[in-house]
């Protein structure tokens, strides 16, 4: 009988450790914070130049779409964990009138390439090697992303790597 | 890229060693000689090796290194520079690291003679699979010598926040060593499973490690409430954020531990529940270490995300199995032949106090992870407060007081009413006559009145216990042994305890919240504290630049300030002021200034006449009982940790 306790109470502990593991696990970090930014409902500062990959990219041309700009550098950490949320975000709002543009500065631009390279990122990057772009847009530390609305006004700010449900969830916010 | 280079490879000795000491203790159980002392060594080493050039790679603002880049500018000072180690996630598993096999040395040093006993033998090789863990880690998704590839003449800097207190050189190494430390227990707890050896002398042994954890944790959480008052400004010292949570549930399942073993050492209760709090308590420091590190919840602690959640949650998961497997295999050899004859004898009193703690630590987990389990189901945000965690702590701290006022006078086995009321009269009516005063006095919150009461009975059982344990030791002419005697530190902490207990309830009941607005030189009365305000002044250094109010509390100065560290460019951060004394705090922010704002960082408040300031004032009383406390907890486990050992126990 009391054998049979321990085997029962021990069951159950297991079973909660696994259902409490699995819950956490699947948990995406929610470290990225909305803030307030004075850009917010401003007209986004110009961003023109070439990509890392190639081609030129002009902010300008982009109206009409969603443009999401997130500012990385290759040494981050935090960069690396959100560099992925990224991809799958690009990837699936590719048809959705969604733009990504990655910003890189405080960098190289080969660390950068090899950063893009390691991940396989599928939106375009460009290099920011002066800092002016991020002069222009108040930003201090990556990653910092931006959400500009098809009429090129910046919607939103947020600081910190961002999962990819919140990155749904602010271009969900702009459209409506 | 020559220190990225040095400090991958002393990782990676360390984790050869780990590994090697896995693979030469599983030889030592089969009778071989034991090489733990020379793997353990060898991957201290490593460690060291490893720490030093982050160290030196930090001191020399050496941006070579991610890491430094991040955490490090040229303007940062040593200490802040050193503290920088942890002031992220990839240094702090260095910090863990080393402190891991630091202690796993020891251990080994520790039981030297017994090396090839097969229960030190399985607890070595556990201890070294989980510093072998930890160094994975590095090695692995969380390095911290990454290569910088750019060129930087700047570096990032510290945390704002982190480069504001000097609290922070020792509150997250105390966090840490008592983290790391519940790792002894658990290894042994292991060992004792696998070995089948549960019934001799290994889990009183190992109290003494797991005092020697308690207190370094203790005195952790203590600090980090100081540094927290001290450094947000809110005016308060506990949030019940998931991080303070996640190191509060190993604490109490320790304390726990603490006290249930001293029941199977005298009475030889409680074998399986004592090995699950060991397994619980470690577990706990892992599942701590990922609410942490993993930034799934809301944290004010959130200083860095990671990617090692899976990574700590499957070693959690793999440590509680791993327990819960090998209890549920030796359950029948584990279980007592005997009972507790009568529920208010002293292991009665132990047994509600073990439930008092475990059942506390299970609401702070389900109030932790709640908010995780309510959006899965529902898919919404919400945030379980204060008032959820208060309306538990409250009616579990006034219980634990009584059994602290009763356990210690309480004989074990019996109940006799009659002699307890001798041992405990005097404090009962000394607790009453405070009581009697207090209403007198017009106090009437009905928490403050119940905490009084049963702190002084409290109180009273453990110096009761020390006078006892004075006294039999002058009668044998030897007063030395008392302070080594089993209960002294123990009764030491309870002391410690009711003193905290007294600064928690009074001072968070009592608390007086106001806002004021002053020009300059205008003076006011605040709660019985005259408070004026002279003007402004400013500090500038190459590490910060400070916007100060020159504000006299009672004539003495105080200068609350709006900080804005160089390099990361970030937030202002308010600096609060405190003048602190044995009755009340009075703990002064900047919290606005008037009129265009020319001051830098503060808030401006439009409504206020250019010059003026306001001022948030709070009024504590007894707030420093809090850190006079834990200062005496802290003092409690070092003479509990040094007492005499338990053969000399036996033998005298």
């Amino acid at each position: 009988m009391k054998r049979h306790l321990v085997l029962v109470v021990s069951a159950i502990v297991l079973a909660a450790v696994v259902g409490l593991s699995i819950l956490l696990v699947t948990r995406q970090p929610v470290s990225a914070t909305s803030v307030p930014s004075a850009l917010v409902g401003r007209s986004a500062p110009d961003i023109a130049g070439s990509r890392l990959s190639g081609g030129n990219f002009s902010l300008a041309a982009e109206r009409g779409k969603i443009v999401v700009v997130n500012f990385f550098a290759s040494w981050c950490g935090p960069c690396h964990v959100e560099e992925p949320n990224l991809i799958t975000f690009a990837w699936q709002q590719r048809l959705k009138g969604v733009v990504v543009l990655g910003v890189v500065f405080n960098d190289t631009l080969a660390a950068a390439r090899a950063f893009d390279a390691e991940y396989g990122t599928n939106y375009p990057s460009m290099g920011d090697l002066a800092g002016s772009l991020a002069f222009h847009y108040g930003v201090t530390s990556p990653p910092t992303t931006f959400i500009i609305d098809p009429h090129g006004h910046v919607a939103a700010e947020y600081v910190g790597p961002l999962s990819t449900a919140q990155l749904t969830d602010a271009v969900a916010r702009v459209r409506a | 890229m020559i220190l990225t280079w040095l400090g991958r490879i002393a990782l990676d000795v360390a984790l050869l060693a780990c590994a090697g000491g896995v693979v030469a203790q599983s030889r030592t159980i089969r009778g071989h000689r034991s090489w733990a002392l020379w793997w353990g060594s060898l991957a201290l080493a490593g460690v060291v090796g490893a720490v030093g050039v982050m160290q030196f790679a930090l001191i020399t603002h050496d941006f070579s290194l991610a890491y430094v880049a991040e955490n490090n500018a040229t303007f940062t000072p040593l200490i802040y520079s050193i503290t920088g180690m942890w002031s992220a996630l990839e240094g702090s598993l260095l910090l863990w690291a080393l402190i891991l096999t630091g202690l796993t040395v020891a251990v080994i040093r520790h039981y030297h003679r017994e090396a090839t006993d097969a229960v030190v033998a399985w607890a070595t090789l556990v201890m070294f699979v989980v510093g072998g863990f930890f160094i994975l880690l590095m090695v692995g998704p969380a390095d911290p010598f990454l290569h910088n590839p750019a060129h930087f003449l700047q570096g990032a800097g510290p945390n704002a926040l982190l480069q504001d207190n000097p609290l922070v050189a020792v509150h997250p190494p105390l966090l840490y060593a008592g983290f790391v430390g519940f790792s002894v227990p658990f290894a042994f707890a292991i060992a004792m499973l696998v070995t089948g050896r549960v019934h001799d002398r290994w889990p009183l042994e190992q109290r003494r490690w797991t005092v020697l954890a308690w207190g370094a944790l203790s005195v952790g959480i203590v600090l980090g409430a100081w540094w927290s008052y001290q450094v947000l400004g809110w005016g308060g010292f506990w949030g019940w954020d998931p991080v303070e949570n996640a190191a509060l549930l190993p604490w109490l399942t320790a304390t726990a531990y603490i006290h249930s073993v001293i029941v199977q050492d005298r009475r030889g209760l409680f074998r399986i529940w004592n090995l699950s709090l060991a397994v619980a308590t470690f577990a706990f420091t892992i599942l701590g270490t990922f609410f942490t590190r993993s930034g799934v919840l809301q944290s004010v602690h959130a200083f860095s995300s990671s990617t090692l959640g899976p990574a700590l949650i499957g070693f959690f998961a793999l440590s509680v199995g791993a327990g819960v497997a090998l209890i549920a295999w030796r359950g029948d050899q584990l279980r007592s032949p005997i009972g507790v004859d009568h529920p208010a004898s002293r292991e009665g009193l132990f047994v509600a106090n073990n439930i008092l703690f475990v059942g506390f630590a299970f609401v702070v987990l389900l109030g932790t992870v709640f908010p995780l389990l309510y959006e899965v189901v529902n898919g919404q945000q919400v945030t379980v407060g204060t008032p959820y965690f208060a309306a538990a702590a409250a009616p579990v701290g006034v219980a634990l007081l009584f059994l602290m006022a009763l356990a210690p006078v309480v004989s074990w086995r019996t109940m006799d009413a009659a002699l307890l009321w001798t041992r405990v009269r005097i404090a009962a009516w000394a607790a009453l006559a405070v009581v009697v005063v207090l209403v007198a006095s017009g106090v009437r919150h009905w928490s403050v009145l119940a905490a009084a009461f049963l702190s002084v009975g409290a109180a009273g059982a453990a110096l009761r216990t020390i006078r006892g344990t004075f006294a039999a030791a002058r009668r044998r002419g030897d007063l030395g042994s008392a302070w080594r005697a089993p209960s002294t530190g123990g009764m030491f902490v309870h002391l410690g305890v009711v003193v905290l207990s007294l600064g928690i309830v009074v001072s968070t009941s009592y608390t007086a919240r106001s806002e004021v607005t002053l020009a300059e030189n205008q003076r006011t009365v605040i709660d019985g504290q005259t408070v004026g305000f002279e003007g402004f002044s400013t500090l500038s250094t190459p590490l910060e630049k400070q916007t100060q109010l020159m504000v006299t509390v009672d004539g003495q100065r105080l200068r609350p300030a709006i900080t804005t560290f160089h390099g990361r460019a970030s937030q202002p951060v308010g600096t609060p002021a405190i003048d602190s004394n044995l009755l009340r705090d009075v703990y002064v922010t900047f919290d606005a200034v008037g009129g265009n704002g020319a001051t830098s960082g503060a808030q401006v408040a439009t409504n206020v006449p250019a010059g003026s300031v306001v001022l948030g004032v709070t009024v504590e009383p007894l707030l420093s009982w809090l850190w006079i406390g834990g200062l005496m907890v802290g003092a409690g486990s070092a003479l509990s940790f040094a007492r005499r050992r338990h053969r000399d126990e036996v033998a005298s």
